[in-house]
């Protein structure tokens, strides 16, 4: 019998199970189960769908990198809305029902939205996730010429160079000291500061969002929690995100702020697997258990299902909860693992120029790298990864990892 | 196990003289003439790199081409394929800049050409019989050669010895 595979979810952690499973399994029936109107894309491209440089087919998933495996068979405009992981099968929102020899949840996240501010349902209010989010931003940014994006993490310094190549006037409201806060200190963050605010980005720190202000049209501004309204026609909201576990809630599977998943990607239910944003895994830096938000990481841990959903037992080593590159305002970076250094008890080595930042973290015997952040130039990050990921011993390499000269040939 | 031909190195032969460098470069400039490419802008660059380690020993490193490719995995935005040849290779035209890339690999190979926010790293030379640089080293250190036909204990601990496979 032909092993009936289902995948709940067709992006990063998915698309990356189907495409692994057909690789080793060439027979099984594989069904991607996806409840958004678009096949599978790149979602950290959406931004380039808001500016209008990208169309959707553009930044499709098939065809590329891994995802080359043929007869998948994705069913977009389908939400699952219930299991029964003892009868195995699933209800969709049209009461259709699909019976599954193994499922796999890859649901993902969805953007956080704070109850204590009021009128974040109002029209003109968005977050960017789906291309169709960017799709209507994009409609309603015709009629807007000043944007006020609440939070200052980096989904919101994307959405807002994006609406700035739309010559629209941007306006961030950070609650915390500094923009990034997840990423970096306060006081590393000058170098992108600096670029984000010649590149036009007003950026107000330490105030919050009260409540959104609205009339016929839907939002005409944020009220702040220091008094002061700002007059806009449309908001962004990126505080962070959230799992989407609905459609498991009542099951038998264990959900803990995610999905519950072991080290071999499976639930607590036989059969169940979860991945990508929507599962609770372990941070080898830590130890501790941790949901992540990045596309790298959903990847790696929907190919770690998929290989156990074909029957090849295969052990998920977890992810560094911080693991970010990207460049924002033409300044490169990448933090990886610990990287908030304020006032814990870590080795920390900064370096600084007019042009970069570089800080080294280890731990506090100095035994270890736990942390890397490089702003300006990121030379040889992926070095840095590899030690602080597989806790290689550094006695040998310590001080070229300080000054910077590591390379290759010192691993030989 | 593939049967393409790949780029070996032997370090015990560098001497250090920088020649594939060179070659690489002129190789994937506009004019591909050493004379020329050098007054080219932007400056063509080579996308192999000569480490030096304690002891004078030299080490010649560039793109693996890994079987498990964590580059090829964390592309973000589609740019990263396998190519027919079995190379891993960078698409520009769809590259962002985004750097995933240089994050994760872990032999330190990706380049980045910030003008343009493109990554770049060795295409194994696409258009030529025998890549630039296997070409141009005057003393063998790099050869072009299908796994078999190389010494699989040398391939070991020039190639492969970064390599577990991520998330397992
Ligand atoms: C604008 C933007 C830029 C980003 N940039 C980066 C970056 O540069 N680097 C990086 O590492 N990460 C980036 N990310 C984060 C990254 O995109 C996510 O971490 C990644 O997409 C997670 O993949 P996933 O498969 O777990 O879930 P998701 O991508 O969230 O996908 C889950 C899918 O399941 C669907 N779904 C949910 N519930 C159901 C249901 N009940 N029935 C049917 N379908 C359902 C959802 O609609 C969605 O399509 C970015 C994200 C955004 C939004």
């Amino acid at each position: 019998m032909e092993t009936r595979y289902l995948i709940v979810g067709g992006s990063a952690a998915g698309m990356a199970a189907a495409h692994t499973i057909r690789k080793k399994d060439k027979t099984g029936a594989i069904t991607v189960l996806s409840d958004e109107d678009t096949l599978p894309y790149f979602r950290p491209m959406v931004p380039y769908i808001l500016t209008g440089k990208k169309q959707v087919p553009d930044i499709a998933l098939s065809g590329t990198g891994i995802f080359v495996q043929p007869r998948i068979d994705v069913r977009t405009g389908t939400i699952v809305t219930s299991v029964d992981p003892v009868a195995k099968i699933l209800t969709t929102a049209s009461g259709k029902t699909w019976s599954y020899d193994k499922v796999l949840f890859a649901t993902g996240s969805r953007p956080y939205l704070p109850e204590t501010v009021k009128g974040l349902d109002s029209p003109g209010v968005f977050s960017l996730k789906t291309v169709a989010d960017a799709a209507a931003m994009a409609q309603r940014s015709r009629n807007t010429d000043h944007v006020v994006l609440l939070g200052g993490g980096i989904l919101n310094l994307k959405a807002a160079f994006a609406l700035l190549e739309k010559k629209i006037k941007v306006t961030l409201v950070v609650h915390s000291p500094e923009v990034l806060s997840q990423l970096m200190d306060p006081e590393d963050a000058f170098l992108i500061r600096k670029a984000l605010d010649r590149a036009g980005l007003k950026i107000m720190t330490g105030c919050s969002a009260d409540h959104v202000v609205t009339d016929a049209d839907g939002v005409c501004a944020v009220a702040l929690d220091n008094g002061t309204q700002i007059p806009c026609r449309m908001v962004c909201v990126g505080k962070g995100v959230i799992p989407n576990t609905e459609c498991v809630r009542g099951s038998a599977i264990t959900v803990d702020k995610g999905i519950l998943a072991d080290p071999f990607t499976a639930c607590s239910v036989k059969d169940t697997f979860a991945a990508g944003d929507v599962a609770v895994t372990h941070d080898p830096a830590t130890g501790e258990k941790t949901v992540t938000a990045l596309w790298t990481n959903a990847v790696d841990m929907g190919i770690c299902a998929g290989l156990n959903m074909a029957g090849i037992p295969t052990r998920y080593t977890g992810t560094l909860g911080i693991m970010n590159a990207t460049q924002v305002a033409k300044e490169p970076f990448v933090a990886m693992g610990r990287v908030h250094t304020k006032g814990r008890d870590l080795e920390t080595h900064i370096d600084k120029t007019d042009t970069t930042y570089r800080k080294i973290v280890f731990n506090k015997e100095g035994t270890r790298l736990v942390g890397a952040l490089f702003i300006g130039d990121i030379t040889h990050a992926g070095m840095y990864r590899y030690v602080i990921r597989e806790k290689k011993p550094i006695d040998r390499i310590k001080s070229h990892l300080i000054r910077h000269t590591l390379h290759y040939g010192h691993f030989m | 196990m593939s049967n393409y031909k790949e780029i070996f190195v032997k370090t015990d032969k560098c001497t250090g003289c920088l020649t594939c460098k060179i070659a690489c470069a002129v190789e994937h400039s506009e004019t591909k003439s050493l004379f020329s490419a050098i007054r080219e802008s932007p400056r063509p660059v080579s996308r192999v790199y000569v480490e030096w380690l304690p002891g004078n020993a030299k080490v010649p490193v560039l793109c693996r081409h890994c079987e498990e490719a964590p580059c090829l995995n964390a592309c973000i935005s589609g740019a990263i394929s396998r190519s027919d040849t079995n190379a891993v290779i960078t698409d520009a035209g769809k590259c962002i800049g985004c750097w995933t890339c240089v994050m994760v690999c872990p032999y330190g190979v990706i380049g980045r050409d910030q003008t343009l926010a493109k990554a770049f790293r060795c295409d194994r030379c696409p258009d030529r019989e025998i890549p630039a640089c296997v070409g141009a080293c005057p003393t063998q250190a790099l050869v072009y050669e299908t796994v078999d036909g190389f010494s699989k204990t040398k391939r070991k601990t020039v190639s492969r010895e970064l390599l577990t496979r991520e998330g397992a």
